[in-house]
């Protein structure tokens, strides 16, 4: 009994602080930002275009260029993530195929993300000849993220209880009625769930648009979307590393970092609320 | 039926955003009169701020600058990617070749001119080499300070990628063409070699002049320090052109801005940055 009683004390104190240490981790990140970025932080940072040699003004067509790319990607990979994964839970029989395909999905996720990128700038940059564009990066971007939206919602549909479907067909409704009036409905904010994810993650990977969207300097905003774009994650690593001004811009990198963590964090709880509207509907 | 409604709200919200952002920059789909540039991260912060002060004067002309070294510069070049590949050594003899399969002349244009500055942390005390010392650190058969006459620190040798046009000219001038030590640790632009130097007690890096800055300690090679006064006496060993490179003579926009480079006012920008012109300055 006694020693149950330890192990139990343990076992709590371990969970509570892998709490702690994660917290810990990103307080510290924020506090750093904050600390460094947050003094230049300004209605005239976030609207001019990098001026003096990028060692002053903003960071506007950076910020513009972020939001080109998310909204390309989701555009891209939202309705094929879905569309693939209602082919592989409601349209096929489970068996040796559908292992495969998922197999093929889950290792997709895993590649990092710089393949990605790469695979774009020789199929889309190069071999379709869409150039260093927000076209080329906007593809990249939601290939890579395509397995994330597709994991998401096929849990969003499988957990549609069996019965609504049986109800649905009772009622003399189609396989494609019953999908498009009955399941996707109620498996909404699981997807939204899975748009999240890839919207936090094509907004701040960088290796994927070095190669086929993101360029290092430009004063005006995109005017066609075969144009390149400055992006905040690639705006950050050039001034970083291939600036000449290290030292002069080193608040305009903390400020970019704190504005990208700000953005992802923004559209995540935008998302958020909305999925937790649609929950509150839920009937089951 | 409020479900149904949910999901198509969702699908035109997406859609009208997207839509409004193509829409926005003038329908999107045409692109119009603009011009790309990359190459080499030495001339970057010419080619930016050259930029900077196009656009102002010819606003309606689309702009972008980018780096990834000379040798990526002349690739995408090639590859009909850019307008203008900037480059900080002359173009190979096999970048040649693959320009004539394809059927590409490129022009060569000499834009300005630069030293490779040879740095070392602050706090290290010696102040001046010779080409012949410096070679032989870079070969390594040199790897202590001591070595030297300074402290007794081991060398840490900085050099940069294959693909950077610094390296090609500092292999071709200091080095004869000799194999730099496996030892070395490689950097993809100036401005990282800056960073290491600047964090590493024993390092000794080499750099574009325009990076020099307090973080970094420039030696004198063959008892000349390097300024750009001495990069256009060419009295300084280590120092190259800067190049664009354009496929053809250049046309439209392009040549537009590439006699704006040469232009009294294109030239003062790139002394501003710390490089040396080659027209007279306003």
């Amino acid at each position: 009994m006694k020693r149950g009683r330890i192990q139990e004390l343990i076992a709590f104190w371990c969970l509570r602080m892998a709490i702690v240490i994660i917290l810990a981790a990103l307080g510290s990140i924020i506090w750093f930002l904050g600390k460094n970025g947050l003094s230049i932080l300004s209605w005239e940072f976030l609207t001019e275009p990098p001026r003096e040699g990028m060692t002053e003004g903003g960071i506007f067509p950076a910020l513009v260029g972020t939001c080109y790319l998310v909204f390309g990607a989701i555009i891209w990979a939202l309705p094929l993530g879905v569309l693939a994964a209602i082919y592989l839970t409601e349209y096929t029989r489970q068996g040796k195929v559908i292992r495969v395909i998922r197999l093929g999905i889950n290792n997709l996720a895993g590649v990092p993300s710089v393949v990605f990128g790469l695979f774009g700038l020789t199929f889309f940059v190069i071999y379709l000849g869409f150039g260093v564009s927000i076209l080329s990066g906007s593809l990249t971007l939601a290939f890579m993220i395509l397995p994330t939206i597709i994991r998401a919602s096929e849990e969003a549909i499988l957990a549609v209880p069996q019965t609504f479907r049986e109800a649905s067909f009772a009622l003399g409704a189609t396989r494609w009625q019953t999908i498009y009036k009955v399941v996707l409905p109620q498996a909404l904010p699981g997807v939204l769930t899975g748009s999240i994810l890839g919207i936090g993650r094509a907004a701040g990977e960088t290796a994927p648009i070095i190669f086929t969207a993101a360029t290092f300097y430009t004063p005006h905003l995109p005017r066609s979307i075969f144009d390149p774009v400055m992006a905040l994650p690639f705006h950050l690593y050039v001034l970083a590393t291939e600036g000449t001004h290290l030292e002069k811009t080193l608040p305009i990198q903390y400020g970019t970092a704190l504005v990208l963590l700000g953005l992802v964090l923004g559209i995540n709880l935008v998302a958020i609320v909305w999925r937790a509207r649609l929950r509150r509907k839920k009937k089951w | 039926m409020g479900r149904n409604n949910a999901w198509a709200k969702a699908g035109v919200t997406l859609v009208a955003i997207f839509v409004m952002l193509l829409c926005s920059p003038s329908l999107g789909l045409s692109k119009g009169k603009s011009i790309t540039i990359r190459g080499s991260t030495t001339v970057l912060p010419i080619a930016q701020r050259l930029a900077e002060k196009y656009y102002q004067l010819h606003p309606e002309v689309g702009i972008s600058v980018s780096g990834g070294g000379s040798g990526v510069g002349i690739k995408a070049l090639l590859d009909g990617m850019v307008d203008i590949a900037s480059a900080s050594r002359p173009m190979k003899d096999k970048e040649w070749k693959i320009a004539e399969t394809k059927g590409i002349k490129p022009h060569e244009q000499v834009i300005a001119k630069d030293g490779i500055a040879v740095i070392v942390h602050p706090t290290n005390p010696i102040s001046e080499l010779t080409m012949a010392q410096i070679k032989d650190i870079y070969a390594g058969r040199m790897d202590n300070w001591s070595q030297l006459g300074g402290p007794g620190r081991k060398i840490v040798v900085v050099s940069r990628e294959s693909a950077s046009g610094t390296y090609e000219c500092f292999h071709k001038i200091v080095m004869k063409k000799e194999k730099i030590t496996p030892a070395a640790i490689l950097q993809a632009a100036n401005a990282g070699v800056v960073n290491t130097v600047a964090q590493t007690e024993g390092a000794i890096g080499y750099i574009g002049l325009g990076y020099i800055t307090g973080k970094v300690k420039a030696l004198k090679v063959n008892g000349v320090y390097p300024t750009s006064e001495v990069v256009r006496k060419e009295t300084y060993p280590i120092s190259r052109p800067l190049f664009m490179y354009t496929r053809g003579k250049p046309q439209g926009v392009v040549a537009v801005f590439i006699n704006f480079v040469l232009s009294p006012e294109g030239q003062r920008i790139a002394q501003k940055e710390g490089f040396v012109p080659i027209r007279p300055v306003k």
